[in-house]
Order: C-alpha cells, then sequence, then structure tokens
C-alpha cells in the first residue's frame, strides 16, 4: 500500500494495526480516513489539504507506540483531534487573485496562460471521455446536458429511469466527475511537460 | 447519548462554512466515525457544485461557495474542469435531442403496425422495396445529415461560455451591424487567415428590448442548409459573441438571423446580419 508521507515503515504498520486488525480492513479505514480529513482541511479552508493530512499522519505516527495500548475510542477521533489542532495552528489559505470568470484583460500573463491552458483542458476532456466506460460517460453527460428548471426535472427523470434516487444519482456523477477530474489533471501535466 | 439528526440544509451550512466552531466539530466527528453518512456529504457536495455551476446560487452563497472550493489554484482548476465537462455535455444536448426524437417517431410507427397485424406483411413488403431503392440516396443523405450534426456540434462548442471565455481569437473580430440586407450599403467583407480554426463575429444588437438568451442561425445565401447555435448571451456592449469555423467559410455571401429568446422561451424579432467572404 502507498503511503504519501514519511512515515517509517514500522510506524505504518502501528497505524494500520491500530485502525483495524486485519490488515485489508485497516488499509481501507486508512484510505478513507486520509479521504475524510482531506476533505474537513478542504471545509475549514485550509490550504493544502493533502499536505496536512501527510502531516496529520506523521504526528500519530510518533505516538502511535504507545497509543495503540492506552487510547480508548475510536482511533478515527484521535486523527481528528490532531487535524482540529493542525487546523488551529495554520494560517487560513491565501486568496489568489486569479479569476474563475476569466475577466483579467489579455494582457495580463495570468490569463493567457489560462487560456493556453482552457484549449488543453478541452483536448483532455475529450480523450478522458473516450477513456471512460460507456455506461458512465453516457452518464455523465446527460447529468450535465441541461441547466436550470430543465436540469431538476431531467435529473428526476434519470434517476426513476436508472431506479435510484436523485440522491444517489449525485453521488454516482461525483464519483465519474472525480475520476474524470484526474484523468484531466494527468493529461494537463503530461501536456505540460511536453511543451 | 442520542445524535441529533443531520438535515440537508445543516449540511449545506457546513459546506458552505456557515456553522460555529462547536457545530462544526460535531459535525466532523460524525463525519469521520461515519456517523454522517459520506454518500449524504458527497451527494450534498455536488449538489452545490451543481447550483454553482448553474449560477444558481444567491450572491452570498456563491462568495461562500468560492472561499470554500475556489480560492487555491488547484480548487480553481477542479472548478473549471467541472465546467467544461458541464459546457461540453450541454453542447451536446442538441444532437441527443435529435436522436431521441428519430427514435421515438420509429417507435411510434412500430406500435402503429404492431395494433394492424393485418397489413404488416404487404406493408413489410413495400418497406423492404422502398429500402432497397432508396439505399443509394439514404447514404447521401446520411452523410449530409452527419456533416450536419458534426458542424452543429462545433459551432455549439465553439460557442459555449467557457470558449468564448477563455479561448482568445486568433484574429480580430469582425463587428456586424443588423440591417444590410435590407440597405444598399456594400456587405462586410472578411477574408479569414488561413491558419485560423475559427472567426468571431460581433453582432451588434440595436433593439431597445434586451433578452435572457439568443439564438443565431448562419446560412449560406443561396444553400438551404442552416445552422443554429442557441443560449447566445449579449455583453455589456449590446454585443453578441459568435463563432463560426474557418472550414465553414468558403467564397460567398452569409448571412445570420439572430432573435431574443425571452424568459418564457417566446421569440423576440430578429434582426439579420450579412457579409461577404473573400478566399
Amino acid at each position: 500500500m502507498a503511503r504519501d508521507s514519511s512515515i517509517p515503515p514500522e510506524s505504518f504498520d502501528e497505524i494500520l494495526a491500530w485502525l483495524n486488525p486485519d490488515r485489508d480492513v485497516a488499509g481501507s479505514i486508512y484510505v478513507q480516513l486520509r479521504e475524510d480529513l482531506t476533505k474537513i482541511f478542504t471545509w475549514n479552508r485550509c490550504a493544502d489539504p493533502e499536505g496536512l493530512t501527510d502531516e496529520v499522519f506523521d504526528r500519530v505516527a510518533k505516538k502511535v507506540h504507545h497509543l495503540k495500548d492506552s487510547y480508548v475510542g475510536d482511533p478515527k477521533l484521535y486523527f481528528y483531534g490532531v487535524a482540529r489542532n493542525l487546523i488551529k495552528e495554520i494560517p487560513k489559505k491565501v486568496k489568489m487573485q486569479t479569476s474563475l470568470q476569466g475577466t483579467e484583460p489579455a494582457s495580463d500573463p495570468r490569463r493567457e496562460l489560462e487560456q493556453e491552458t482552457a484549449m488543453m483542458r478541452e483536448d483532455c476532456l475529450r480523450s478522458c471521455l473516450q477513456k471512460l466506460r460507456k455506461d458512465k460517460r453516457e452518464l455523465i453527460l446527460e447529468y450535465y446536458a441541461k441547466d436550470k428548471q430543465a436540469k431538476i426535472d431531467h435529473r428526476t427523470e434519470m434517476a426513476e429511469r436508472l431506479g435510484i434516487t436523485v440522491e444517489t444519482l449525485r453521488v454516482k456523477a461525483y464519483r465519474i466527475r472525480a475520476t474524470l477530474e484526474q484523468c484531466i489533471e494527468r493529461c494537463l501535466e503530461r501536456m505540460a511537460q511536453n511543451k | 447519548m442520542k445524535e441529533e439528526p443531520v438535515s440537508d440544509a445543516l449540511l449545506r451550512q457546513l459546506l458552505l462554512g456557515q456553522v460555529d466552531d462547536q457545530e462544526r466539530q460535531r459535525l466532523e466527528s460524525m463525519f469521520v466515525t461515519g456517523a454522517l453518512s459520506r454518500e449524504r456529504v458527497i451527494a450534498a457536495e455536488q449538489h452545490l457544485l451543481d447550483d454553482f455551476l448553474d449560477d444558481s446560487l444567491t450572491p452570498a452563497d456563491r462568495e461562500r461557495f468560492l472561499a470554500q472550493y475556489g480560492e487555491t489554484p488547484a480548487e480553481q482548476r477542479k472548478l473549471r474542469i467541472a465546467k467544461s465537462i458541464q459546457d461540453w455535455a450541454a453542447s451536446g444536448a442538441a444532437v441527443t435531442a435529435a436522436g431521441a426524437a428519430a427514435g421515438s417517431r420509429w417507435s411510434r410507427l412500430r406500435a402503429r403496425f404492431r395494433l394492424q397485424p393485418v397489413f404488416m406483411i404487404p406493408i413489410a413488403a413495400v418497406i423492404v422495396l422502398a429500402i432497397v431503392f432508396a439505399v443509394i440516396a439514404l447514404r447521401s443523405r446520411w452523410e449530409q445529415r452527419n456533416r450536419y450534426l458534426a458542424m452543429e456540434q462545433e459551432l455549439a462548442r465553439l460557442n459555449t461560455p467557457s470558449m468564448l471565455r477563455d479561448v482568445p481569437s486568433t484574429m480580430p473580430p469582425l463587428t456586424l451591424r443588423p440591417g444590410a440586407v435590407r440597405s444598399a450599403e456594400a456587405e462586410t467583407e472578411l477574408t479569414p487567415p488561413a491558419n485560423a480554426q475559427f472567426v468571431e463575429l460581433h453582432l451588434v444588437w440595436t433593439q431597445k428590448e434586451r433578452y435572457p438568451s439568443y439564438h443565431a442561425t448562419i446560412r449560406k445565401i443561396d444553400e438551404e442548409q442552416r445552422y443554429t447555435v442557441r443560449d447566445l448571451q449579449l455583453d455589456n456592449s449590446n454585443t453578441i459573441q459568435f463563432r463560426v469555423p474557418a472550414h465553414y467559410l468558403t467564397r460567398g455571401l452569409y448571412q445570420i438571423e439572430v432573435n431574443g429568446i425571452g424568459a418564457d422561451g417566446t421569440t423576440g424579432p430578429a434582426e439579420e446580419y450579412q457579409f461577404q467572404v473573400n478566399k
């Protein structure tokens, strides 16, 4: 299992054992916990949520040897406690000046960079959509095909047709979008490297 | 101690950073331990993003949303990607709808035959014969139709808000004023550069009435084929930005008809623009 921080292997094993005696179960709890903590850092407007999640595991790794015998309760709450401390310690993220609306003048170098990326993003989107399984591709395109009021009716009709709730449909769309985002980000990075 | 239930409204407040510290810690603890379902949180986040992309958040919520999910470059990149997916899907919607409509016509025909089985054999024979004799004509029409759909899709893609906003034109835009068709003045001339992928036209809107959106239909004079682009917007300088693929523009006279579309879907009076392509 890949680790994203500099935890010594023995401490990492201890963390897994503390999360669950079954290593496979512990592995999935670890992955889920990382995602949860990253989300919590995002909700708390922290810059670099992934980096802070690494820091939580680094800090716990230093104490896990004693903790696993002395701590009473759900270990995930201990990780959360460390995350809360970190949130208090670090400054909030600095607002970036880059606009989503693209209102800056064309001579602004950041705008030029973004314009360039928009074309690359379109190419990557097309290629990543092709890599998706057909049913997923159709679902995400149909999900986003309408907007405003038409969207609400359309998604209700889609959910009924698929035999799921609108909430479950949203979760499906979220997961496919997340896969697409990762693919597009990788594609953009490759394009930037090849330039 | 029994946990208080978490309403959708409260979840949304958490995601928009509107809960106090104590409530935040309660909800976050529930989330980490699984007492608050991840699926619900994900669905609420997706709902919020959908509302953001559709511009249906209140200005205050939009600001809060951007503060939570659109401040760092990585977050902004995610939002831009989500917007691209939405724009891409929306640009393909007309084509999908056309396909669905064609499908429903066949379904109606099939259902009608099924109701009258006594006619099935002779009708089927006639249909088979008709198909045999029409194969060549059909193939040509299908090819034409595919070209038409591809062109409509390309036009829709070129005119999505994100493309118009983010991808600059490689040549200066050509400004067109309405009325050239009716007046005796010479048409505006256009010579697209060889390397241009598209041509940007700025259509000046002179009517007093402003509409939530506009449809533009372009055709080459003396040709039947016309292409419509929907959901165009009027900017603050009373201009509608409209892009046309350069490969579509061959030597000849072109006409664009623009209609304002009211909030209730009604079509307002048209403006006509005309230009001459030299290449």
